[in-house]
């Protein structure tokens, strides 16, 4: 059996924090709780979570206020929690350094995934030189996209995007983010081209009767490439 | 006012002819004259002259111009006349005489000449001194007040001291109309006469009223209150009987004008700012507030709905199993209730603004389907576009709300596997929208309150809340668009939402790209 991964739950909320203890330690992490931010901060530096799930609404300091503390000091994953459900506040929150966001109430299937995929960025090295999801195939040496197998070509641009999204697999990436790094920090506010290539790319890589698509919109946020649940 | 200066700008002027000031000019030069040869003994005839210089530098500081010539002339004659021998006689006998005679009338003229000028510019310097000064106060006292009335009241008072009038002030209304009486601080009220050169005034953005060729017959002059970009008012100003205006103070009213509109426009950005600043508060109180009731009740939900997953997780027996599954289906629905709660109240108290970004349609309805897919089941979602769809400028995730809760609202008033078609199009810089079922239809009776809040359609499945359709009204109305429904044809029903929107062909950007 692997290691245990240690998760930091920051939440005023007692009940939240007991039960996503009980539903973490199903799911072989351990569990530390903190009631506040500056609380949760020290125990960042001090016990060195693996992942970090932080609640914005907090009675000492904003979530965001943590979180862009935390991100002076500290890269560890973090999954906010909360029930701030517009795109506005989710925008704020991947921008001041958040890897992802899940609303309450919240199923923990996804809040699962969620965890995986960000911790999964951390372990992700350059080495890593094929990406897999589903019936995509990315090999990052040879720049060859493969879908069930058979080869498409992409544009330079169509490939650069598809590369971003694949190396925060399962992640939402916003769409400032893609525009500034794949067509250049002048371009953020361009967000017709993403559109566009989007489409392409969609068009390019889903299969039309696939069970799930890869290629998720997050409305007024941004993309994320989908990893289907593996078959066992 | 105590310690108030008061400049007054009107003043009687010696209204003295010339005839007047001829006399007085012979007079003068009379007594320069006798003076003269009282002292003449002492002085001789030559040091007399300067006391006829004299004369006449004086004379340039107080008369006409014609009447200083005149002095000039008069004093040139007796002098010559008394002093220069022989005596009490005029001729000019040598061409010497004739030189002294010359040359001093010549000196006299300049003399006067200069000196007259020097008097004009003074006078004209005062004048602008003045003006200066009563514009000044006009600021002073108007601009700087308290409030708007008592700035204007401030007004009305310095234009009746300063040009002895008596003024009214007529503002604009807010529908752009001029008010019909005058503003409380005028003292004097517009006869029918007056009030129509005034609104004449006030439409054609140019002086009217008597003194001027627009009503002339009315018995005030009435003054636009202009600003840069509108009439403000007017400002009407009654002289006393049989009082004229002449230019310089023509002009200085019509400044008065100009600056009174100043103060009212400044006045108006003024209160335009305070409502918006009211308004942004208030939105902003309404924000916190729903997003604290949101945090309040999603909490628990929270709780409950991780609690009944983690037992889910254990393994139980299947009558556990099923019972937990039965909860988790109405904690869902019981969450969508929130939601919709949440976003009726939003719509309610106006907090709503689209955040317009560019979007491919294919991919709202997408995920707008994606958002359904838990909520319709077994029903078969067709999507009909039309080719090259040009990218829409929209708030996605609220149009993918509205869409999402049409396809809800097809999929409950559909039988179990029936087809529900999503149809696009954009023209005339308009999106179409279309949510087209198969199901029973819309009653007659239903047909117009379709859109109210916790209307439920007789045929409604259980698990609606009833107020899905109200919010996709709500949303695509602060989208500035409209929403109809319509039963169609060959039965069932059909939801059209048609939002304006900014649209870019894909070619141009591909070009760009």
């Amino acid at each position: 059996m692997k290691e245990k991964a240690t998760a930091l739950v920051i939440d005023d909320e007692p009940q939240i924090r007991r039960l996503l203890r009980i539903l973490l330690e199903q799911e072989q992490y351990r569990a530390l709780e903190s009631d506040t931010g500056r609380h949760g901060l020290s125990e960042i530096a001090l016990r060195r979570p693996e992942v970090v799930l932080l609640d914005l609404g907090l009675p000492d300091m904003d979530g965001m206020a943590v979180l862009e503390r935390l991100r002076q000091w500290s890269r560890v994953p973090v999954l906010i929690l909360s029930v701030r459900d517009g795109p506005e506040d989710k925008v704020a929150a991947l921008d001041a350094g958040a890897d992802d966001f899940v609303t309450k109430p919240f199923e923990s299937a996804e809040l699962l995934a969620r965890l995986r995929a960000i911790q999964r960025r951390v372990q992700v090295s350059a080495e890593e030189a094929v990406f897999e999801a589903g019936h995509l195939v990315v090999d990052f040496n040879s720049h060859t996209v493969k879908v069930k197998g058979r080869e498409v070509k992409l544009t330079a641009t169509e490939y650069a995007l598809l590369k971003l999204l694949a190396l925060h697999a399962g992640k939402v990436v916003t769409h400032k983010q893609l525009l500034r790094e794949v067509w250049g920090p002048n371009a953020e506010e361009q967000s017709q081209y993403l559109r566009v290539y989007m489409m392409h790319l969609r068009k390019k890589i889903e299969i039309p009767d696939a069970a799930e698509r890869l290629l998720r919109t997050e409305s007024g946020i941004g993309y994320r490439l989908m990893i289907p649940r593996q078959k066992s | 006012m105590p310690g108030e200066r008061i400049i007054k700008f009107h003043e009687s002027r010696g209204a003295r002819t010339t005839i007047v000031e001829y006399i007085i000019a012979i007079a003068l030069t009379g007594c320069v004259t006798a003076l003269s040869l009282a002292i003449e003994p002492v002085v001789g005839h030559a040091a007399v002259s300067s006391l006829y210089l004299l004369l006449v530098v004086v004379a340039g500081f107080r008369f006409k111009r014609e009447s200083v010539l005149f002095v000039a002339a008069s004093s040139t004659l007796a002098w010559y006349t008394v002093f220069i021998p022989p005596r009490f006689s005029f001729q000019i006998g040598t061409v010497e005489d004739a030189l002294i005679f010359a040359s001093f009338f010549a000196v006299v003229v300049a003399m006067g000449h200069l000196t007259s000028r020097l008097h004009l510019k003074e006078v004209a310097e005062r004048m602008r001194e003045r003006r200066t000064a009563a514009l000044y106060e006009l600021v002073h006292q108007a601009g700087l007040a308290a409030d708007l009335d008592s700035g204007l009241t401030a007004a009305v008072k310095l234009t009746e001291t300063l040009f002895g009038v008596r003024a009214a002030l007529l503002l604009s209304r807010s529908d752009g109309d001029l008010a019909v009486d005058a503003h409380p601080a005028s003292s004097f009220q517009l006869s029918k006469r007056d009030s129509a050169a005034a609104a004449w005034a006030f439409g054609m953005r140019r002086a009217a009223g008597k003194f001027t060729e627009n009503h002339p017959n009315a018995s005030a002059l009435h003054l636009p209150l202009l600003t840069g970009s509108a009439a403000m008012g007017v400002l009407s100003v009654l002289p006393a009987a049989g009082a004229a205006f002449d230019r310089s103070e023509r002009e200085l009213l019509e400044a008065f004008a100009v600056l009174i509109g100043t103060i009212l426009e400044r006045d108006h950005l003024h209160q335009d700012l305070k409502r918006a600043e009211i308004i942004k508060a208030s939105e902003r109180l309404q924000r916190a507030l729903l997003q604290s009731v949101s945090h309040e009740l999603k909490t628990p939900l929270s709780a409950v709905q991780a609690g009944i997953e983690a037992l889910r997780r254990e393994v139980g027996s299947p009558r556990s199993q099923a019972a937990l599954s039965e909860s988790r289906q109405a904690l869902r629905r019981l969450h969508r209730m929130i939601n919709n709660l949440l976003d009726m109240t939003r719509i309610e108290s106006g907090v709503i603004h689209p955040n317009l970004d560019w979007c491919d349609v294919a991919e709202l309805i997408q995920a707008a389907t994606d958002l359904a897919a838990d909520g319709i089941g077994e029903t078969l979602v067709a999507i009909e576009l039309d080719a090259n769809l040009p990218l829409i400028r929209v708030d996605q995730p609220l149009l993918e709300q509205c869409l999402c809760n049409l396809l809800l609202n097809a999929s409950a008033n559909s039988a179990s596997r029936a087809k529900v078609v999503i149809r696009a199009r954009v023209a005339a810089r308009q999106l179409f929208l279309s949510v087209l079922d198969e199901g029973s239809g819309i009653s007659e009776a239903d047909l117009p309150r379709i859109f109210g809040a916790f209307q439920r359609g007789a045929a409604a499945t259980t698990g609606g809340t009833g107020l899905g359709l109200a919010i996709v009204e709500g949303f695509v109305l602060a989208h500035g668009g409209s929403i109809s429904a319509a039963n169609r044809p060959s039965g069932g029903a059909e939801f059209t939402m048609k939002i304006p929107v900014e649209t870019l062909q894909q070619e141009v950007l591909e070009r760009l790209a």
